[in-house]
C-alpha cells in the first residue's frame, strides 16, 4: 500500500514508518542537523572513547579514585542523583492513580518514561563503575547477601526497572498497534502502580542507608540515623521539581506534539506540582532540623562545612520553599519553573554532598573527578537525553495516539 | 557517636520535639500562605434548557475550510499558501471588534500560540494561529476597519497568509467537514448549557442575538468565557 | 538504644516497602556472633623489634610480590597503608617519652567479630568464618567497593590497575590454619609480639600482661570492644592515638548500624499495599460519590 506524502508516492515501509518518523532515510539526516545534535555528537565523540579506555585500562587509568576514595563521581551523580531525579515516575504515578488527581495525567507518561529511562541510566553509570560490571545480574540469580543493604537496592532497581517498564508498556503497544497485548497491560497499571510507589520508597531509602556504615567516614551534620527518610523525601521533592523541569522543555521542544489548548493546562498543573514541592521542601526543612538536634552538633555548623551544611540548606531547601510557594500564589510559572531548576541542582548537590564532599571530610587525601569521569558522566546524561528525545518523537508519550483517544 | 547522659538526653529530645512543634504550629500559615489568595477558575454552570432550533445553523461551516480548535480556519492556496482567519462562531461570538492587532509581515507563527488579538470594549482576547509558518501577507483592510470582519469571515474577512512548510503535520490537527460541522454543533451545546433561566429577552424568538453572544451571556465577564472557546 | 528504637518507629512509619521475600530481613533477632572461640591474634607491640619478617613472610604465603625496600632503615620515613600487594605492613612511629627509641605497630585486617564489610557486601564476597577470619571469595564479587567504604579501619584495597579486579586483604592464612599450621606472620616473629591463639585466651593473656606490668602497658586491649570486638587485639606502652589508631569508633558493632533500617523493611512491605490500597479505594469511592464518571480512567 502506497502513502502520498507532499505529492510523492513513497512504499509504506515499517521501518521509515516507525523508526524514520515518516520520511525518507535522506530527508531524516537532513533533519537531524539540529545545533543541540551538534553539541550532542561532540560530547559523544568524548564520551564514547572514554568508555572504551575505561574498559580497556580499568579503573585506575580512567579516574581518581583511590584506596581511601573508592566512590566517585559515578555513585554521587550517575547512581545517586540519577535514582533521585527519576523518582519523578513514581510521585505522579501515585498522584494520579493513588490520590486521583486525574489533571496530572497529560505528564505522566513522560513522567514515568523519565523514571524509567533515568533508573536504565544509572544502571548503564553502574556498569561504568563497578570492577567486574558482567557480574552485575550476581546478586539477583547467584548470591545473596541479605544483611547488606545494597543488596536491597540491587533488587530493588531490577525490580522497579520491570515495573515501570510495563507502566510505560501501554504507549509503547500502542506505537506498535498490538492492541490486544495493550489492553492486557493496561489491566496491570494499578498493580504496577502500587509496587512501583513500594519499590520506590524503600529503595529511595536504602540509597541513604548506605551511609549508615560509614559514621566515621560522613560528616557528623550529614551523618544521622534518619539519612534514609531524608533520602526518601528528597526523592519526593526530586521527582515533583523533575517533572516541571522535564515538561517545561519538553512542551518547548515537542511543541508539534502537543494538542491545542494543552499548553494551558501544562500551567496548571505547573503550580500545582510546585505547590506540592513546596509543602514537601518545607517539611524536609524541619526533618533536617530535627536530625542536627538529635545529632547535638550545633558548634559544628560554624566551620566551614558547617556552613557549606547551612548553604545546601538555606539555599537549596529553605529558598525553593518559598519560591515555590510565592510562585503559586502569584500564578508566575516562570519562576515556578526557575525554582524547579534550582531544587534539581539542590538535590544532586546533596547526594555530592552525602557521597564525595561530606564523605571522608577529615582525611588529607580528598577525591576530586578526572576529566574522563566527568566526560563519562556528561556523555550517560546525554545518552539519556537522546534516547528520551527519540522515545517521544516516535511513540504515543506527549500526545495521545489518535486511536486511543479518550482510552485511559 | 556520642553518648548522651541523662541531662543533655533529655535536653537533646526536648530540643527535638520542641522543634517537631514548632514545625506543627508555622505548618498551617504556610499551608494557608500556599494555597494563598488564588481562586480556582469559577465552574461553568452546566445545567440548562435546550433551545428552540438548532442553534449550529446559525453557524457557516463551508467545505474546504480547516477548522482549529481554537476557532481560527486555514484554507490551503499553492503549495504551501495558507489563509487563515477566525471563523464565524467566533465572529458572532465576539461581536463588535473595536481593533484587531494582527502579526507583522516576515513574522513566524506557530501552530496553537497565539496568533492575533482582538480587542473589543475594552477587553483584549487571543486567538491561536491554526499552522506553523511565516506571515506572508496580512488583510491591511480588515486591521483598520474591523467591521469588515463580519460579513464574510471565510473571504473577505481573512486575515493573514502563511507560507506553512510544514502543512502535512500542521493539518492532521485540523478539522473539516463533518468533523468540523460536529465541532462547531459541540461549541454550540457548551454555549446553551452556560445560559441560565432568567436571561428573558433571549428568549422570545426561540434563539439569541446573533452578534455578541459573549456579551449577551456574561456581561462583565465576556472575555473570560470567550478566552475558553479560543483556547487562550 | 533510644536512638535505635525512634528511628526504628520512624522508619517502620515512614519509609517504602521492598520487594518480595527473597530481600526480607535475615533472622528475627539478630543473632550475634559468639567471640570467645574465635581464633584471633594478640599483638604486642612493645616487644615488636620492626625486623618486618611477617611481612615478608605473608607475601610468600599468599604468592605476592616481596615487600619493598626489606632491610632498609629508610623505609619507616614514611607511614605505610596496605594495599593490593601487600597485606601488611609495619610502622614506626617515634615516640621518645617511654624510654625505647621507637614503637613499631603491624597492621592488617582486624577480622573483626561482627564485621561492617560482611554485612555491607551484597554477594557475600566478604564472609566471617565461624573460626574467625574473615575470608574473600574472588568468584564472587562484582567490585562495587562498598565494602571499602564500610570498613572503618580502610582495609579492603581494589586492584585498580587490574583488567578483573578483585578485593585484596589479610586472609588469616585460612589456608595454612586449614593444615593445622600457624599464620605465616606468626610463625616468624622473632620476638614474640605475635601471639595466636583462642580469642577468650588471648584477651586473658592481656589483661594478665597489664595486670602484672601496670606502668608498661596503656591499660587497653585495642580490639577487645572496639566496633563491637575484633580478632586483632592490640597492647602498647604509648597511648594508642599515636600509633595511629583510630579511637572514635565506638563499641557498635557495625551492622547494628544498618539493621534497625533492615528491620523496617518487611514491616513497610506488609503495611504499605493496604494503606495504598485503601488509598485508592478511598479516591475511586470518593469520585463516584462526586458522580464524575467522565474522569474515571477506564482500564479496558
Amino acid at each position: 500500500m502506497n502513502e502520498t506524502v507532499a505529492g510523492r508516492v513513497l512504499r509504506r515501509s515499517w521501518v521509515r514508518e516507525k523508526l524514520l518518523l515518516g520520511l525518507s532515510p535522506g530527508e531524516y539526516a537532513r533533519r537531524l542537523a539540529t545545533p543541540f545534535n551538534v553539541v550532542a555528537g561532540l560530547i559523544l565523540l568524548v564520551g564514547l572513547p572514554a568508555i572504551v579506555y575505561r574498559f580497556a585500562f580499568g579503573l585506575g587509568a580512567a579516574t581518581n579514585l583511590s584506596q581511601t576514595n573508592p566512590w566517585g563521581l559515578w555513585i554521587g551523580v550517575d547512581v545517586l542523583s540519577g535514582v533521585a531525579l527519576a523518582a519523578g515516575g513514581y510521585t505522579l504515578a501515585s498522584a494520579v492513580y493513588l490520590f486521583g488527581l486525574k489533571q496530572y495525567y497529560p505528564v505522566l507518561r513522560a513522567a514515568v518514561l523519565t523514571g524509567f529511562l533515568g533508573y536504565f541510566f544509572v544502571v548503564v553509570g553502574l556498569l561504568v563503575d563497578l570492577g567486574q560490571p558482567w557480574r552485575i545480574p550476581y546478586p539477583v540469580i547467584y548470591a545473596y547477601g541479605v544483611t547488606s543493604v545494597m543488596f536491597l537496592v540491587a533488587w530493588h532497581v531490577f525490580l522497579y526497572l520491570s515495573v515501570q517498564f510495563l507502566e510505560f508498556c501501554p504507549a509503547i503497544l500502542e506505537w506498535l498497534g498490538w492492541k490486544t497485548v495493550r489492553q492486557w497491560a493496561t489491566r496491570l497499571t494499578i498493580g504496577a502502580t502500587v509496587f512501583g510507589v513500594i519499590l520506590s520508597t524503600l529503595h529511595q531509602s536504602a540509597l541513604g542507608a548506605l551511609f549508615l556504615l560509614a559514621p566515621t567516614k560522613l560528616h557528623p551534620l550529614w551523618y544521622s540515623p534518619f539519612i534514609p527518610i531524608y533520602f526518601f523525601v528528597s526523592s519526593v521533592i526530586a521527582g515533583l521539581a523533575m517533572v516541571i523541569v522535564e515538561s517545561a522543555l519538553s512542551h518547548r521542544i515537542f511543541t508539534e506534539q502537543i494538542e491545542p489548548g494543552r499548553h494551558a493546562d501544562l500551567d496548571r498543573i505547573t503550580l500545582g506540582l510546585g505547590k506540592a514541592a513546596s509543602v514537601v521542601l518545607f517539611t524536609y526543612f524541619f526533618l533536617k532540623l530535627i536530625g542536627v538536634a538529635d545529632g547535638g552538633h550545633w558548634g559544628l555548623l560554624r566551620t566551614p562545612l558547617g556552613h557549606w551544611f547551612l548553604v545546601e540548606l538555606g539555599v537549596f531547601v529553605l529558598l525553593p520553599c518559598f519560591l515555590f510557594a510565592h510562585g503559586v500564589r502569584e500564578r508566575r510559572v516562570t519562576l515556578v519553573r526557575a525554582t524547579a531548576a534550582l531544587t534539581v541542582i539542590g538535590i544532586v548537590l546533596n547526594r555530592v554532598n552525602v557521597s564525595l564532599i561530606a564523605f571522608n571530610w577529615n582525611v588529607p587525601d580528598r577525591y576530586v573527578p578526572g576529566f574522563m569521569e566527568v566526560a563519562i558522566t556528561i556523555t550517560i546524561v546525554t545518552l539519556g537525553l537522546l534516547t528520551f528525545r527519540w522515545i517521544v518523537n516516535r511513540m504515543p508519550v506527549l500526545r495521545e495516539h489518535a486511536e486511543y483517544r479518550g482510552a485511559h | 557517636m556520642s553518648h548522651h547522659d541523662i541531662f543533655s538526653m533529655y535536653s537533646t529530645k526536648g530540643l527535638e520535639y520542641l522543634i517537631a512543634v514548632v514545625f506543627l504550629l508555622v505548618f498551617i500559615p504556610f499551608w494557608r500562605f500556599v494555597n494563598g489568595a488564588g481562586a480556582a477558575e469559577p465552574a461553568v454552570a452546566w445545567e440548562a434548557p435546550r433551545w428552540v432550533g438548532q442553534l449550529a445553523d446559525w453557524f457557516r461551516v463551508p467545505a474546504h475550510v480547516y477548522f482549529h480548535p481554537g476557532h481560527a480556519w486555514a484554507t490551503v492556496g499553492d503549495g504551501d499558501l495558507v489563509t487563515v482567519g477566525m471563523d464565524d462562531f467566533a465572529r458572532k461570538l465576539v461581536g463588535p471588534v473595536s481593533s484587531i492587532a494582527l502579526r507583522e509581515v516576515g513574522a513566524r507563527v506557530a501552530q496553537g500560540e497565539k496568533a492575533w488579538t482582538l480587542v473589543s470594549d475594552g477587553k483584549s482576547v487571543d486567538m491561536l494561529s491554526p499552522v506553523d509558518g511565516t506571515v506572508v501577507a496580512v488583510n491591511e483592510e480588515v486591521a483598520r476597519s474591523p467591521e469588515r470582519l463580519g460579513g464574510d469571515p471565510y473571504g473577505e474577512g481573512w486575515l493573514m497568509r502563511v507560507r506553512a512548510p510544514r502543512l502535512a503535520p500542521n493539518m492532521k490537527q485540523l478539522l473539516s467537514g463533518a468533523l468540523a460541522r460536529r465541532f462547531i454543533e459541540d461549541a454550540c451545546d457548551r454555549l446553551q448549557a452556560l445560559t441560565t433561566p432568567d436571561l428573558g429577552r433571549v428568549y422570545q424568538d426561540g434563539g439569541l442575538p446573533v452578534d455578541g453572544m459573549a456579551r449577551a451571556l456574561r456581561p462583565g465577564d465576556w472575555d473570560r468565557m470567550v478566552r475558553a472557546f479560543f483556547l487562550t | 538504644m533510644k536512638l535505635s528504637r525512634r528511628a526504628f518507629l520512624t522508619s517502620a512509619g515512614v519509609a517504602g516497602a521492598a520487594a518480595t521475600g527473597l530481600v526480607s530481613l535475615p533472622r528475627a533477632a539478630r543473632a550475634r556472633p559468639v567471640a570467645d572461640g574465635m581464633l584471633a591474634m594478640l599483638v604486642d607491640t612493645t616487644r615488636c623489634v620492626g625486623c618486618r619478617a611477617c611481612e615478608a613472610a605473608c607475601s610468600e604465603a599468599n604468592r605476592l610480590p616481596s615487600p619493598a625496600k626489606l632491610g632498609e632503615e629508610s623505609v619507616f620515613e614514611t607511614t605505610r597503608t596496605t594495599d593490593a600487594r601487600s597485606y601488611t605492613v609495619v610502622n614506626r612511629r617515634r615516640q621518645p617519652s617511654n624510654g625505647r627509641a621507637a614503637t613499631f605497630a603491624k597492621t592488617q585486617c582486624m577480622h573483626c567479630v561482627d564485621p561492617a564489610c560482611v554485612s555491607a557486601c551484597l554477594v557475600n564476597a566478604l564472609d566471617k568464618l565461624p573460626e574467625g577470619p574473615v575470608v574473600y571469595r574472588a568468584d564472587r564479587c562484582i567490585g562495587c567497593r562498598y565494602c571499602m567504604v564500610a570498613c572503618p579501619f580502610e582495609i579492603p584495597k581494589f586492584e585498580y590497575d587490574r583488567p578483573l579486579p578483585l578485593i585484596r586483604k589479610c586472609t588469616f592464612c585460612t589456608h595454612r590454619l586449614r593444615e593445622g599450621k600457624l599464620p605465616a606472620c606468626a610463625e616468624v616473629c622473632p620476638s614474640g609480639a605475635l601471639q595466636f591463639g583462642k580469642r577468650r585466651e588471648l584477651l586473658e593473656v592481656a589483661k594478665t600482661r597489664i595486670y602484672q606490668n601496670p606502668n608498661r602497658y596503656v591499660h587497653h586491649v585495642y580490639g577487645e570492644h572496639e566496633v563491637g570486638g575484633t580478632s586483632w587485639l592490640y597492647l602498647t606502652d604509648v597511648p594508642f592515638e599515636q600509633l595511629g589508631f583510630r579511637m572514635d569508633l565506638g563499641t557498635t558493632a557495625y551492622p547494628e548500624l544498618t539493621w534497625t533500617f533492615l528491620s523496617a523493611v518487611p514491616f513497610v512491605l506488609t503495611l504499605w499495599p493496604p494503606f495504598l490500597m485503601g488509598l485508592y479505594a478511598f479516591t475511586r469511592s470518593r469520585e463516584r460519590a462526586a458522580g464524575e464518571p467522565e474522569q474515571e480512567t477506564r482500564h479496558e
